[in-house]
């Protein structure tokens, strides 16, 4: 049992990280093409997003990451406040619509500093985005692609069959997606 | 928004109110100082009108007026400041001081608001928010754009005592003109040019002349008209009085609460007090000449406030015991000085009446009167159209608004229009009929106001009538007009942003917030009120965030994430704002949300500004309960900031006073695995001691090994079993020395005076920083109990004199307490994530002990890093008690489905009398021997205690490796001392005769085995075959004494590492003690390597019994093979002896001795000896020597070794019971087989026959063979002796001296039946052939001269034996068998003569002898073993014969002569 996992294993990761970089590489294209000068306006802007959070469904951090590190405390308590926010969005969908139901959340509430966007998987789990106000160059298209690759490298993160759910994440592969997307090469 | 005790209307209502001043005489000050009040004080409590009023509007329309209150206040006058839009530092202050005074009630209401999977308790009400906005409201200035506060009318108070009253009337009068018309003051404010003056005589019943008062009133009368003057008589109660009469006292809710505002914005100064006040206030001046009271208060507010506040409401929340202090000295003063004195309860009616006097007949006159004037002014004008009127205005550039430029409108709050500007006057009326509830009227003319304004541009103006507009929409009521929201969010913005008015704006938004929040919108009002937060002040935005929090939560989904961060936010406004305790407060309600979520991090956070809070409050308790969760938690800061938090919680621990001293605290750090604690009780043990080896026993470095406490457990129940005549009784419980999670712990573990408990505690460090403990030692309680001596001359000492070391732990030098336990101390550090600390106690009395907990000192590293210890380094001393939970009970079905524990008594040791303690040491031990080598040592046993020790016994799981001996016939021959006995054989020996030949028998001994403890009585059968006496000298050890004893030791049989046990068993002199026994362990690793290997087999000679002149013989022929493969090491093996031992057989005589004397065999060499046995004498094998044991030495060397003494006898008698022990049911089933059918005789069913037939195959010899080995041992060449056994069991049948090895088990199936017992199975053909053995005798050679005599005849003797114990049957046949013509021709020609078939019976084992003749015709050679003989057993009727075993070609040569 435990060497047919074994042998199972890398073979499984090296299928997801390919399909991943065709992922990414599509949202790159997609990006290059219709939003170009968002992108040149991008590299002005060293940063994408100052904080990604992964929240579970009992509302508790799975993976909580910002960038200026010394704020860190700031953006827990902004991430805890806006889960608020995704419960009144969530439970103001029909239960009838619940399946149905758009995975992206826009935006769930504007700070002086940041805006918090959300996004909510069918199995109620939370990815948080929040970026700075004064960063105009992120329309809610890249919001949305940035949650795509959230949920597809959160997806193979859950299909690790050793990763055991509800546990923090601490996947290499999973980090790597977020760090690309809150420091944007320049 | 919290609920608030008034509701939005009554709130609304309350902050504008007619506004009424009053201007006192002196003498009037007098009398009603008299109550210590002045005069608008005292009419305070009845401002509020418990009437309806009525007034007729302009459209002559009756208006009710209801629940009407007035505002009545000294006038201050100040000179002209200019209003700004910030509060004073006074003003702010004051607020803060309000707000910190009002503090949530202890224990007050609370309610718990459940939302998704929170439970939140929180106060519903926010007494400190509605306190801050009443004082808030009221001391908003009055301002030009809105009259609402602007005075309406002036009381002109003049005592009815004074000379001429209706000069100081005058007085009175001018004064107010002045002040309203010089234009030197512009505070106070008036609302309309000519303001309502109202006379009112005060009379003191208590001294006045009455009538004198009433013919002044007349007079007034006269003058003011009857509606414009009031004489109210007060005081009459005199001091003389009973004072027993209980007058409530109106005044103290409205002074105690509020007295501070009202001081401040009326410091109408008592005159009594003035002097002083101005000794204390230079810049006072307070005007004695004038009967008004013109008191300058420019920025010296505060200071008089300091004065006042310190009786009064200024409580410096941080320090309790001042504030405290200063509680009772107000209440003291207040009970001295209560107000209302001299009022009865007729006064205060009195003054009711005036004041609804002064409102129906003098007020709303005046206002009706006012509205309808300004009504008519209005709509005289309404001929100009408005907007004509604008444009011309715009036009010609005339007007009123030339002066002052739009740009400068803007940023002015400043005078605009002029007070009498129609579009003020409008503003006025609207305020009036608003004073006056009438708000239809007052919307729609605040609503012209505002257009007006707002084409003017005069924003202030318009912020000012829109707010207004809206709030009277509001009141208004009834769904006519909805409430118009954007009016409220326009007149903040435009008091905010256009104006710079912070307090007009902050005023609105309280209001609308509260209609927002009686409307349910609780989210617009939350995002007005953050809107409304500023950096400007702290205190207000920390209440106005409190507020949304609660907005938040009261919505219809509560949002009680955004409520927490909120009353975080508002938790860190109040701190800044200096407001410790309601900073607190939010902090601890926003923890309800985070605690336990998985947020750490915030938690973190908000735990460690709980504890900062807290312990500025003076709350250690609360403080250090915060860090304490700060550092229990797993916590994910970093290690820096896990350092900090570290030595900010030892600071607070250190700095809180009175901790220390009561009783030490509670450390949350390092945590204690309680669970994993153990308990050792006994010495530490001396392992080695020079050359001695002490017993390994027990101790805390051994793992727990269930499966060992298991074998342990059963060597004690054998030895103890052995103690007590075989059976265990039913108090016993196995010793356990050291006590840990998986032993069993229910009982009270027994510990022996004067021998140390030590106590292993397992620390963990969940932080990433080292932690430094010190100074560690346990706690404890002790109750004496004297277990020995229960009489009651022994009370003295007290049976329930508990002493504890408690109290002592706390200083931090453990000092030797009256139970004399001290406790070790030990200073360490560590930052590992566990480790584990060992504390002893040496328990000096006996009792019940009880091990509560730790003490210890702890303190951070230095921040630098440095792990040296620096002994500056703040450290606290603290407790943590060691609790330990039992296993889970799973018996009962109830404790199946509930979840309960079983008690753990691990730490609770009773302590007994003293108890012998036994030491052992082992001397020359081996550590490796071969297989079978017999080997000498010494072991010593001590009694290291006060008390004699006796019943020593040992149990072993290897009794065959060791013996010490047997009793009877050991030591003496040995050398005792160790050191004489180097190269000393260990087996007794003698030298050999000098003639003798080897191999021949030299020694024949009878020993019975109960000599060496293997017999029915011996020391082994008691118990179990484990267990063995230790033959001490006298039974005991004296206390201190030691004895050395010889020990053998064979190596075992198997190859390979064994790990052997010995359980030392010992008991106390005295019995019935509460520890019946104690035990002493030791585990011994010995290597087995391989020596020999013996294989024997024994088979029937056949010669004849008499020959040998005894009932048969054997041959035994022995195989062996040198199987060492170290060839370093063994050079070579002698085999020095075959001695054999049964109870019927033995070793007769040696039949190829070598020609070398020994046989030696070097490696890979095999050897085979050939002896021959025979049977005991019969003499031997009577039933009174059945037991015992025949030895008989077949010596190969030059000595002969007596193997029927210690150490040989000692272990081949270990063997037998090991062997039996290994197959214990066969031989016992045999045996009982055995002696059934003897007894029984005939007769017996089949499986006698197979009882029988093995009886006769059965040898039971037991061959010893003893050797020699030369081993090279660093260079020196050492001889080893050794012993191994072989025990043969059956003739023909191999044994061999290594056991086979058995078949592997793992295959076996599983079986869920007993087996059937196999079928008897019929002894087959080949065992049945043995029955009865044959033998001829006749002449070799004969020599027959046939030439005489044709027939030659020849006797012959067949003798038969039956080698069997029953009877046999036999039938001889000796014709011949003609089975082929050429056996015929060559064996044919002798024939056998007489007699050719016999039928005979055969007894047991009885010998017969038939006599035969044979005749030969010729000379030649004949085989006579033709005769062939039928067996079957007597009392088989059924059973065919069986041919017995053909004799052997029995060759006869006749010789022709």
């Amino acid at each position: 049992m435990l060497t047919r996992l074994k042998t199972q294993v890398p073979l499984f990761s090296m299928n997801s990280y390919t399909k991943l970089g065709e992922k990414l590489k599509l949202s790159g294209l997609s990006l290059a093409s219709t939003h170009s000068h968002v992108i040149r306006l991008g590299r002005h802007n060293s940063k994408m997003a100052v904080c990604i959070a992964v929240i579970a469904k009992e509302n508790y951090p799975l993976f909580i990451r910002s960038v200026p590190v010394q704020n860190e405390l700031k953006f827990h308590y902004t991430v805890h406040t806006s889960l608020d926010v995704v419960e009144e969005k969530i439970s103001a969908v029909g239960k009838a619509m619940a399946d149905q139901r758009e995975l992206y959340l826009g935006l769930l509430y504007p700070t002086e500093d940041y805006k918090v966007y959300g996004y909510v998987t069918n199995s109620k789990v939370k990815f948080v985005i929040v970026v700075d106000s004064s960063n105009t160059s992120l329309r809610d298209n890249e919001i949305r692609s940035m949650f795509r690759k959230l949920h597809n490298s959160f997806t193979d993160v859950m299909c690790n069959p050793f990763y055991n759910p509800g546990d923090t994440i601490q996947s290499k592969a999973f980090d790597s997606i977020v760090s690309a997307m809150m420091v944007q090469a320049s | 928004m919290a609920q608030c005790v008034q509701s939005v209307q009554e709130l609304i209502q309350d902050s504008f109110v007619p506004k009424v001043a009053v201007l006192c005489s002196e003498d009037a000050q007098k009398i009603t100082r008299k109550n210590n009040l002045n005069f608008s004080e005292l009419l305070r409590p009845f401002c509020r009108l418990t009437s309806e009023g009525h007034m007729r509007d302009s459209n002559n329309q009756v208006q009710v007026v209801k629940n009407l209150r007035i505002s009545v206040n000294n006038v201050v006058t100040r000179p002209s400041v200019p209003t700004s839009g910030v509060h004073s530092p006074a003003q702010r202050r004051l607020l803060s001081e309000v707000v910190s005074a009002s503090q949530p009630a202890e224990g007050g209401v609370a309610n718990v608001i459940t939302a998704g999977d929170y439970d939140l308790n929180i106060s519903a009400t926010t007494p400190w928010f509605e306190a801050y906005r009443e004082s808030f409201l009221q001391s908003m200035p009055a301002s030009d754009h809105e009259f609402l506060n602007h005075y309406l009318a002036c009381l002109l108070v003049v005592s009815s005592s004074e000379a001429v009253p209706v000069e100081q009337f005058l007085k009175l009068s001018q004064e107010q003109h002045m002040i309203q018309h010089n234009g030197e003051y512009t505070n106070p404010k008036w609302f309309i040019p000519n303001t309502l003056k109202y006379y009112v005589l005060l009379h003191d019943m208590s001294q006045g002349d009455e009538q004198r008062a009433d013919s002044v009133y007349e007079d007034m009368k006269q003058r003011y008209g009857s509606q414009g003057c009031y004489l109210l008589k007060i005081n009459s109660r005199t001091a003389a009085a009973g004072t027993d009469e209980q007058i409530p006292d109106p005044w103290s809710q409205y002074l105690n609460k509020s007295s501070l505002q009202s001081q401040v914005r009326n410091p109408a100064m008592p005159c009594d007090e003035s002097s002083n006040r101005q000794s204390i206030n230079k810049g006072l001046r307070f005007n004695h000449t004038t009967p008004a009271l013109t008191l300058v208060l420019c920025g010296r507010s505060c200071k008089l406030l300091d004065y006042k506040g310190k009786h009064s409401c200024e409580l410096p929340s941080d320090k309790p015991t001042r504030r405290a202090k200063s509680l009772q000295f107000y209440t003291g003063v207040a009970a001295g000085t209560s107000h209302g004195a001299c009022l009865t309860l007729n006064d205060h009616n009195r003054l009711r009446l005036f004041i609804q006097e002064f409102t129906f007949r003098g007020l709303l006159p005046h206002i009706e009167k006012n509205i309808r004037q300004l009504n008519d002014q209005l709509v005289s004008r309404k001929g100009l159209s408005r907007s004509l009127f604008s444009v011309t205005k715009k036009l010609f550039g005339g007007g009123k608004v030339p002066e002052k430029s739009i740009a400068e409108l803007k940023n002015t709050s400043g005078l605009l229009y002029h007070p009498e500007a129609p579009e003020l006057q409008i503003r006025k009326m609207a305020d009036l009929c608003f004073l006056v509830q009438h708000y239809e009227l007052a919307y729609s003319c605040y609503h012209t106001a505002k257009k007006d304004f707002l084409s003017d541009q005069a924003m202030l103006y318009a912020a000012g009538a829109l707010e207004m507009a809206a709030v009277s929409a509001f009141l208004q009521g009834g769904a006519q007009r909805p409430y118009p929201a954007h009016y409220m969010d326009t007149a903040i913005q435009t008091y905010r942003d256009v104006c710079k008015n912070k307090v007009l704006a902050e005023r609105c938004a309280l209001f609308s917030a509260e209609v927002l929040k009686s409307q349910a919108k609780y989210s617009d009002a939350a995002t007005l009120l953050i809107k409304m937060t500023s950096e400007d002040s702290d205190l207000c935005s920390a209440l106005l965030l409190e507020q949304a929090a609660h907005c938040f939560i009261n919505m219809r989904n509560p949002m009680v994430r955004k409520f927490a961060f909120h009353m975080i936010l508002a938790g860190h406004r109040f701190s800044k704002a200096g407001q410790k305790r309601h900073a607190l407060r939010c902090y601890c309600q926003a923890m309800q949300v985070y605690k336990g979520k998985g947020w750490s991090l915030a938690e973190d956070h908000i735990n460690f500004t709980i504890g900062r809070q807290s312990f500025t409050l003076r709350q250690p308790e609360n403080a250090v309960l915060a860090f304490r969760h700060i550092l229990t938690n797993d916590s994910q800061q970093t290690a820096t900031q896990q350092g900090a938090f570290l030595r900010e919680y030892l600071y607070v621990y250190r700095n809180v006073p009175g901790v220390c001293e009561v009783a030490l605290p509670q450390l949350p750090l390092p945590c204690i695995n309680s669970s994993a604690t153990r308990v050792y009780f006994g010495h530490e043990r001396r392992l080695a001691e020079g050359e001695k080896q002490a017993a390994t026993h027990v101790s805390l470095d051994q793992e727990f090994d269930q499966d060992l406490a298991a074998v342990w457990q059963d060597l004690e129940e054998q030895v103890v079993a052995a103690a007590n005549r075989g059976v265990v009784p039913s108090t016993f419980y196995p010793t356990q020395c050291c006590l840990n999670s998986q032993t069993d712990n229910l009982h009270f573990p027994l510990a022996v005076v004067e021998e140390p408990i030590i106590v292993e505690v397992a620390f963990r460090n969940p932080l990433k920083v080292p932690l430094v403990l010190s100074d560690l030692s346990l706690l404890w309680k002790f109750t004496l109990k004297d277990f020995s001596r229960p009489q009651p001359q022994d009370v003295m000492v007290g049976d329930a004199v508990t002493i504890t070391n408690e109290k002592e732990a706390i200083a931090p030098r453990v000092r030797k307490g009256k139970g004399g336990i001290p406790s070790v101390c030990k200073f360490l550090t560590f930052s590992l994530l566990s480790w584990q600390a060992r504390l002893k106690l040496l328990p000096r009395q006996t009792g019940q002990l009880t091990i509560l907990g730790l003490v210890y000192n702890l303190a951070s590293t230095p921040s630098t890093g440095d792990s040296t210890i620096n002994s500056n380094s703040p450290s606290v001393r603290g407790r943590q008690d060691l609790e330990i939970q039992g296993p889970r009970l799973n018996q009962t079905k109830e404790e199946k489905t509930s979840v309960s524990h079983g008690p753990d008594r691990r730490l609770d040791p009773t302590i007994t009398p003293p108890m012998p303690l036994l030491e052992v040491f082992f001397l020359q031990f081996p550590t490796a021997l071969l297989c079978g080598e017999i080997r000498k040592a010494y072991v010593e046993f001590c009694n290291v205690s006060h008390v004699p020790l006796c019943g020593l016994r040992v149990a072993s799981t290897h009794p065959d490796f060791f013996t010490f001996g047997s009793s009877s016939l050991a030591t003496p021959l040995t050398p005792l001392s160790p050191t004489s006995f180097e190269n000393c054989s260990a087996y007794k020996t003698l030298a050999t005769p000098p003639g003798a030949t080897p191999g021949s028998v030299t020694a024949v001994t009878l020993v019975s085995a109960a000599d060496f403890g293997s017999g029915g009585g011996g020391v082994f059968g008691t118990g179990g075959k484990r267990v063995a006496e230790i033959p001490l000298g006298e039974g005991t050890l004296t206390p201190g004494e030691s004895t050395q004893l010889p020990l053998w030791l064979r190596g075992p049989d198997q190859e390979g590492v064994h790990e052997i046990n010995f359980l030392f068993y010992y008991e106390g002199a005295e019995k019935g003690g509460k520890i019946s026994h104690r035990v002493l362990r030791h585990t011994v690793f010995i290597c087995a390597s391989r020596s020999l290997s013996v294989r024997a087999t024994a088979c029937r000679s056949n010669t004849l019994p008499e020959e040998e002149g005894r009932n048969g013989s054997m041959l035994v022929f022995v195989d062996v093979e040198n199987i060492n493969t170290s060839e370093a090491g063994v050079r070579e093996f002698h085999i020095a002896q075959v001695s054999s031992s049964s109870k019927q057989w033995r070793l007769h005589k040696c039949i190829n001795p070598a020609e070398n004397k020994d046989c030696k065999l070097t490696t890979r060499e095999r050897g085979k000896l050939c002896f021959r046995a025979t049977r005991c004498k019969p003499h031997e094998a009577t039933s009174k020597s059945l037991e015992k044991y025949t030895f008989a030495d077949l010596s190969l060397g030059n000595e002969q070794i007596i193997s029927s003494t210690t150490p040989c006898a000692d272990f081949f008698f270990r063997r037998c019971q090991s062997s039996e022990s290994w197959r214990p049911l066969i031989a016992v089933e045999t045996q009982g087989r055995h002696s059934r059918s003897q007894g029984a005789g005939p007769g017996g069913g089949a499986e006698d026959i197979t009882g029988v037939v093995r009886k006769c195959n059965e040898v039971d010899l037991d061959i010893i063979v003893l050797w020699k080995a030369f081993v090279v041992e660093d260079n020196k060449q050492v001889i080893l002796e050794g012993q191994l056994h072989v025990a043969l069991q059956t003739i023909g049948k191999e044994a061999c001296s290594l056991r086979q090895k058995e078949e592997a088990q793992e295959m076996v199936l599983l079986k869920f039946k007993p087996e059937l017992p196999p079928p008897m199975t019929r002894p087959s053909m080949e065992q049945l052939s043995h029955l009865i053995k044959t033998n001829l005798h006749y002449p070799e050679s004969y020599s027959h001269s046939f030439v005489q005599k044709s027939l030659c005849m020849i006797p012959v003797i067949l003798t038969l034996s039956n080698c069997s114990l029953a009877q046999v049957d036999a039938i001889i046949d000796l014709r011949h068998k003609t089975t082929s013509p050429e056996s015929l021709e060559v064996h044919g020609s002798f024939t056998w003569l007489g007699k050719t078939q016999y039928k005979l019976q055969l007894r047991a084992q009885e010998v017969m002898r038939l006599p035969l003749r044979a005749g030969f015709l010729h000379a030649g050679v004949y085989n006579l073993g033709t005769p062939r003989v039928f067996a079957k057993l007597a009392d088989q009727g059924a059973m065919c014969e069986t041919s017995q075993q053909t004799a052997t070609p029995a060759l006869i040569i006749i010789n022709s002569t």
